[in-house]
């Protein structure tokens, strides 16, 4: 029977070619907003995540128990070694590096401000985080260079330094005394994030040992795994295999919650958006459906006359709707992911606008992203919205008395 | 009941509301239909033949009174029941827009054989052989927009019989028809009457059906006044 249905609904929906024809033409264009701002907001987000792990997060850490909560420096990893040979045997990561951080002040030439130092091993950052490639004066830290530092672009303005010219960076020692070294800026680091251009302070990792006086001792040690998917999984290894007592493993949404905040925010945004469209679907849907079914009421009398069963009918009607947002649905589906995939490999550029946005990791060329979740979700939205238009009309056209529908006129 | 007899209403009563009094559009109808029975309804227009027509079809529900067909008390029915009585024992010719537009004189054939489960094959022969025998050889692509009246009718009588129902009900089958497609209409029916043995139960006021009737039943004002075997 169901193909009855299908071939009904497609001639009755093709017997009126323009009030069809302009059903699925405002359907596609809802449709294809609609896939293209999932794609736009996919893309988006997926990009501040990459931003957000790879500027200097990493995707996991792991950090002597409770430093991610103290940051005090006191708090710190002893030695890596069985921590490295765990990493080696933990599978899907792709690179892992050492660092010390604490924070500080930096003084040049009579001016001073606050400061994030970072001792950073300078070849394995390369492979963990974007760092180097935010350079935009001078170069990356080179091995066997000790005291060289990189600052953030507005640290440096602050300080007023430039290139070769020397900064007196004091941080507090594990055994509370104050520090202090002597340091040559190598190169400049503009990255678009506050956290970074306004604080960082990059040193080469032995010299930070040794000026803090950690010996082999380090805070945190940053994982890069070979994708987000592959976290979890790298997290739960961890946690088992390393001792809980003496270490804590956090995923990169437990050490900023705001990005996971914003996974969560742009996730919401994406069911209103979802809601709106079905909304608009069913009114549009409803319309049309309605009056189809105005048009056809003695033919519908005349059906059930014959013996078509309530069920029928109304199965019949809710199949025509969803022939007619498949068509609407197909099409706008087409014209959104092409122009999802055209935008992705060549990126809408909105620097204009979003410029200001990129101290929360957001790039200002999006490259809007397709995925399956997105797609699903576009198109269960747009199926419900057709299903919940249909129901009234088939409801309708089900309860028909068939001797008053047949003297309709 | 006996054997013999496919339909019987008893004291069968309908009233339309108007203002604040009530019309009877049926008043105590009591009415037999034997088996293979070629009867005509007649009366004026308003006289009630639609009406005892749809509640035999059941498309209708009486306020009072008793009917049954083929032994069954359709009145106690479902409305699923009905739908599947109608769609197994009753065959349809309707005054007009009988016709489903948007399928081809054969498959408006077969709608009722495809409801009732039939393979795609099988009835598509038969709705070809309906078609034939009433004269549409050639025409079974044509959509109803693409056909006379007269052939539109025709289909409709192919669609009624094509089921071999217990009974054939017709309302008005030839008021939209000119006289001489009117007159081929009721001796189609009535032929198929002789050889099929099939019971045709017709409203109709035209001179030509009450000329072939077996059986003449007069309604005035909602009551059977007479009833005249031929």
């Amino acid at each position: 029977m169901f193909r009855i249905y299908l071939q009904l609904g497609l001639r009755n929906l093709l017997l009126y070619p323009i009030r069809t024809g302009l059903t699925v033409l405002g359907l596609a264009i809802g449709i294809a907003a609609l896939t293209f701002l999932s794609a736009m907001n996919d893309g988006w987000l997926q990009n501040m995540k990459i931003n957000f792990v790879l500027t200097q997060m990493g995707h996991v850490q792991v950090h002597a128990k409770g430093f991610e909560q103290s940051r005090r420096i006191s708090d710190y990893i002893h030695d890596t070694k069985d921590i490295d040979k765990n990493l080696q045997n933990t599978p899907h990561i792709q690179s892992f590096t050492h660092r010390i951080r604490v924070s500080g002040l930096a003084s040049a030439a009579g001016a001073n401000a606050s400061v994030l130092v970072s001792g950073i091993e300078p070849e394995n950052e390369k492979k963990v985080s974007r760092l180097y490639s935010f350079v935009k004066q001078g170069e990356w830290l080179q091995a066997g260079d000790k005291r060289g530092v990189l600052l953030g672009d507005v640290l440096a303005d602050r300080l007023s330094v430039g290139l070769g010219d020397k900064v007196v960076l004091m941080a507090a020692s594990p055994d509370g005394d104050i520090a202090s070294e002597v340091f040559r800026v190598r190169g400049l680091i503009h990255s678009g994030v506050m956290d970074v251009d306004n604080l960082l302070a990059l040193v080469p990792l032995s010299m930070a040992q040794q000026w803090l006086g950690l010996g082999r001792g380090v805070t945190d040690v940053v994982i890069r795994a070979d994708a987000f998917t592959s976290v979890e999984g790298i997290s739960k290894h961890l946690k088992q295999a390393l001792n809980g007592d003496a270490f804590e493993v956090l995923r990169w949404q437990e050490i900023d919650p705001m990005a996971e905040q914003w996974t969560m925010f742009a996730e919401v945004y994406t069911w209103i958006v979802l809601l709106v469209v079905i909304i608009v679907v069913l009114a549009e849907v409803l319309n049309t459906m309605l009056m189809s079914m105005h048009d056809r009421i003695r033919e519908f009398g005349l059906m059930s006359a014959l013996g078509t069963g309530q069920k029928q009918l109304f199965a019949m009607v809710v199949c025509e709707t969803l022939v007619l947002v498949a068509m609407g649905g197909i099409l706008g589906f087409v014209l959104g992911a092409a122009c999802s995939l055209y935008f992705g490999e060549y990126g809408l550029d909105l620097s204009q606008y979003a410029t200001a946005f990129s101290f929360m990791y957001m790039s200002p060329i999006v490259y809007p992203e397709l995925t399956f979740n997105g797609c699903a979700r576009i198109l269960i939205a747009a199926m419900l919205g057709a299903v919940l238009a249909g129901l009234y009309p088939a409801w309708k056209a089900s309860r028909l008395n068939p001797s008053a529908a047949m003297r309709e006129v | 009941m006996s054997n013999n007899i496919l339909l019987q209403s008893k004291d069968l009563c309908k009233y339309y509301h108007s203002g604040d009094s009530d019309i009877a559009a049926l008043d105590h109808v009591n009415f037999q239909l034997e088996k293979g029975a070629f009867t005509v309804l007649s009366g004026r227009s308003g006289s009630g033949k639609t009406t005892l027509l749809n509640m035999i079809g059941l498309l209708d529900n009486p306020d009072k009174g008793s009917l049954h067909i083929a032994g069954e008390d359709v009145l106690a029915l479902s409305p699923a029941a009905r739908a599947n009585f109608r769609l197994q024992r009753i065959g349809f010719v309707f005054q007009a827009y009988n016709l489903i537009r948007v399928l081809s004189a054969r498959e408006n054939v077969a709608y009722v054989l495809q409801l009732r489960g039939m393979p795609k094959q099988e009835r598509l022969a038969i709705a070809d052989r309906w078609l034939a025998e009433v004269g549409l050889e050639g025409l079974e692509n044509r959509r109803p927009d693409q056909l006379s009246g007269g052939q539109q009718q025709r289909v409709a009588v192919a669609r009624a019989l094509a089921s071999e129902p217990a009974l054939v009900l017709a309302d008005e089958p030839t008021a939209n028809l000119d006289s001489q497609h009117g007159e081929s209409l009721m001796a189609l029916m009535r032929g198929l009457n002789e050889r099929c043995g099939m019971t045709f139960l017709i409203a109709s006021h035209d001179p030509v059906a009450m000329g072939v009737a077996l059986q003449s039943v007069y309604m005035q004002d909602g009551k059977i006044i007479s009833c005249d075997v031929a």
